[in-house]
Order: structure tokens, then sequence, then C-alpha cells
């Protein structure tokens, strides 16, 4: 007990001495799941509102693949991205592998699937009447999306954050294709590991509570989104 | 303003919708009556561009209609349809009689004017900057209404618009209805009230089972 209470103390201070190994992971951890999260809206967005909103051939396999992704592990995603940018792979040329944008196309892959259903989730749950209503106005079918988009912004800002809270929190792909560079690829969930296993328990801890923190406010955001 | 002509409408193997004949003037006012399930809504649908017959032609000012995507945007700018339980957007009132402006690019002080007008005629001056979602349903419905009017429509297609609210919104609704045609708009309107084509100085379309069992004069 006294070991937990003595690393609790030190990793406070770390904290609150702002260790640079702490910030930059931190940092990098925050950058590259910013990254990933907005390719991840880019894609999910859209694709969860068409998913939501038409009706189309084989719509319902859709719909099931796109739950399944959700429960890829993220080591499966790590391997897969790791197949193409690796040297031997279809994009090695370009160098990627054990770079930020590695973790970025990673977390992307990963977060997709989430902004996806989550903004599918609202689509379906939105007012039938708001597209209708929109067109019989005069707009086309861009400015009719574009309300119902307005109109359901809360679980879109819901899906986004969702991913954001799906990447930050992930360890295989920052690990397998990251590398865990010290203050280049090292994020906070893959320095914990690091730390830990080098017995450095109170970084590994100083690590974990912003990371809790972090998931913390983003689940109370969440929260408040989903009450409006 | 439209000729229907063998128009069928089916969802699966039911046929909601079977009309040989049907002419609707310019610049009058019809009620459209019949039991729940008589195909009034599907009608109104379809006059409204917004789901095409299964078979049949419509015309539309002369024209036949393609429904393809451009040409039925097209028409959609010059017919609105008020829904019986109208959907009014997040935001103010003004935000939503402004809706179908902006979608014709219509901004600015020009916006505001007819915005204001559209708010007065409906007796709602002064509510412009309210929450929509904060109005009574008369209130929503009269919005609802405004919002229709801002565009100016050549037809104006109204789902039971007097169905569930207050004797005050529905006096205004009446009147307001009652004077479109003077002002060259055609309207069509849905209604369970048998007293209403006499009032509203309209005529009568009666439909049953997705037949026209009496057609207008």
């Amino acid at each position: 007990m006294d070991f937990l209470v003595a690393s609790f103390g030190s990793a406070l201070r770390l904290i609150a001495s702002l260790a640079p190994d702490l910030v930059d992971a931190v940092r990098t951890s925050l950058a590259v799941s910013a990254g990933a999260t907005v390719f991840a809206a880019l894609v999910g967005v859209p694709l969860g509102l068409l998913v939501g909103t038409t009706e189309f051939p084989l719509k319902r396999a859709a719909v099931t693949v796109l739950n399944s992704l959700m429960a890829v592990p993220t080591v499966v995603v790590g391997l897969f991205v790791y197949g193409f940018i690796s040297r031997q792979g279809p994009l090695g040329a370009l160098g990627l592998l054990f770079t930020p944008t590695a973790i970025v196309i990673g977390g992307t892959l990963l977060a997709a699937p989430i902004v996806a259903n989550y903004a599918m989730a609202s689509a379906r749950g939105a007012d039938t009447r708001i597209i209708p209503t929109a067109l019989t106005l005069g707009a086309g079918r861009l400015r009719a999306a574009g309300a119902l988009v307005a109109e359901i912004r809360f679980g879109i800002l819901a899906a986004v954050i969702a991913g954001f809270g799906r990447v930050v929190s992930e360890v295989g792909v920052a690990m397998m294709l990251g590398g865990n560079i010290r203050g280049y690829t090292r994020t906070m969930t893959t320095a914990i590991a690091l730390e830990t296993s080098k017995g450095e328990f109170a970084f590994g801890m100083a690590l974990g509570i912003v990371l809790m923190m972090v998931a913390l406010f983003v689940n109370l955001f969440l929260n408040v989104l989903q009450r409006n | 303003m439209y000729r229907l002509h063998a128009i069928r409408k089916r969802y699966g193997t039911k046929t909601v919708l079977e009309i040989d004949s049907l002419t609707i003037a310019a610049g009058r006012l019809y009620t459209l009556t019949g039991p729940n399930g008589a195909g009034k809504s599907t009608l109104l649908g379809i006059l409204a561009f917004l789901s095409p017959p299964t078979e049949g032609e419509v015309y539309y000012a002369g024209q036949r209609v393609d429904w393809d995507r451009g040409s039925v945007e097209n028409r959609r700018r010059k017919v609105t349809l008020l829904h019986q339980s109208p959907y009014l957007f997040g935001g103010t009132v003004r935000a939503n009689v402004a809706f179908g402006l902006n979608a014709r690019r219509i901004k600015g002080k020009e916006q505001r004017r007819i915005v204001d007008e559209a708010l007065d005629t409906v007796g709602l001056r002064g509510f412009g900057e309210r929450k929509a979602r904060e109005l009574s349903g008369g209130e929503a419905q009269r919005v609802a209404l405004a919002r229709a009017l801002a565009l100016k429509p050549d037809v104006l297609l109204l789902d039971e618009p007097l169905a569930n609210i207050d004797r005050e919104s529905a006096t205004v609704l009446e009147t307001v209805i009652a004077s479109l045609p003077a002002r060259g708009t055609t309207v069509v309107m849905t209604t369970h009230d048998p007293d209403h084509p006499a009032r509203l100085n309209g005529e009568s379309i009666v439909l049953d089972g997705g037949r026209v069992v009496v057609p207008a004069p």
C-alpha cells in the first residue's frame, strides 16, 4: 500500500513540475489524436449520414459491417497499416513507419467507424420531417443535408468526441506504427507501457492520471451534449 | 396549374392512389376531403414534387413533369407544402421564416423586410427573435405558414393546417388562406371539416380509397 501511496505522490509531483518527458508524451498524444479525429470525422460523418438517411440494397449488411468495425482490436488495425507502410509494403517508399503520421493513419481507421456509427444513430433518430421540410422550402439536396446536420449537431459532435476518446486511449496502433520514440512518437499510452515495464511506476501513474483526466473531460463533455 | 392523368401510386403491392384524371386550375382554392387513408397526403406529396407517382403523368403549368432531380428542384421552388404538424428548425422564428429565402439567396435588408411582412400577415409581428421551439402549437403553425408565404409560392399545399390548433390561430390562418387565391396563389388544402369549402370560398375534391369520388367542378 505504501508503494502505491508513494507512487501517487511522486506522480502528482511529476505532473505539477511539468516534467519534459511527460509534457512531450501528452503533447504527442493530443496532437496525433486530434489529427486522427479530424480525418475520421471527414470520413465518418458523411458516411454515417449517408447510411442513416438513405435506403439502398444491402443496407443492413453495410450497417452490420460498420458496427463490426467498431470492435476491431487496435493491434489488428496496427498490423494492417504496418503491412502497407513498412519498408516492404506498397507504401514503404513514403517512409511513414514510426512517424506521428503513421499513428494518425491508424487512429483514423480506428475512429472512423465509431464516428460513422454515432453519426448514423443520430441521423436515424432525427425528426423525419427535417429533410422533407427543407426540400419543400426549395432547398437542394446539399442544403437539406446541411439542415439535417444543423439539427443533429450535438449528436455529430458527440460522434467526433467518441472518436477522439477511442484514439487517445489506444495503445496498439501507437506502439506498432509509432515505435514509441522518445520526444517524437511516444504517446501517453505507449509511455505508460514502457515506463511501467522499466520500473518507473510513478511516471506511468502520472501519465495514467493525465489520461484519465482527458477521458473524464471527454466523457463529461459527451454527457452534457447528450443531455442537449 | 396541374393536370394529372392515369396516376397510380403503389407502396409494394398496395395501390394507395388511383386517379384517372384531375385538373387543378391556377389561382383557385381547393379543399381535399376524404376519410383517413383516402390518399390525401399521398396526393399532396405528388403535387409538392416530393414523391413521384408509380405510374401516370403529371403536367404542371402546361409542362409534363419528368421527375428528374433538376426539374423537380426547380418546381419545388414554386410549390410549398405545409404539413399538419410542421417542423420548425431550432433557432429563432426569423431564422425559420428565412430558411427558404436563404435557399433562394435572398439576404440582408430584403430578407428582413419579407420576413417581417410574412410574420405580420399571420399576426405574429414582433415574434422574430423568439425561439421557435418555445411557441404554442397554433403559433408554430402560423410561423410555418409565414415561412411558406415568404416564398410567394405559385402553389401552396396545406395538410390539415387547421387541425388541433387554438381558435385564434385557426381564425387567422383561415383568413390568410382564403385571401391567397386573390393574390394569384393556387391553394390545395386537406381538411376533415365539411364546412371549409363554403367558408373558404373554395371548391371541393373528395377522395375515397385512393380514387376521386367527387371531382372539382
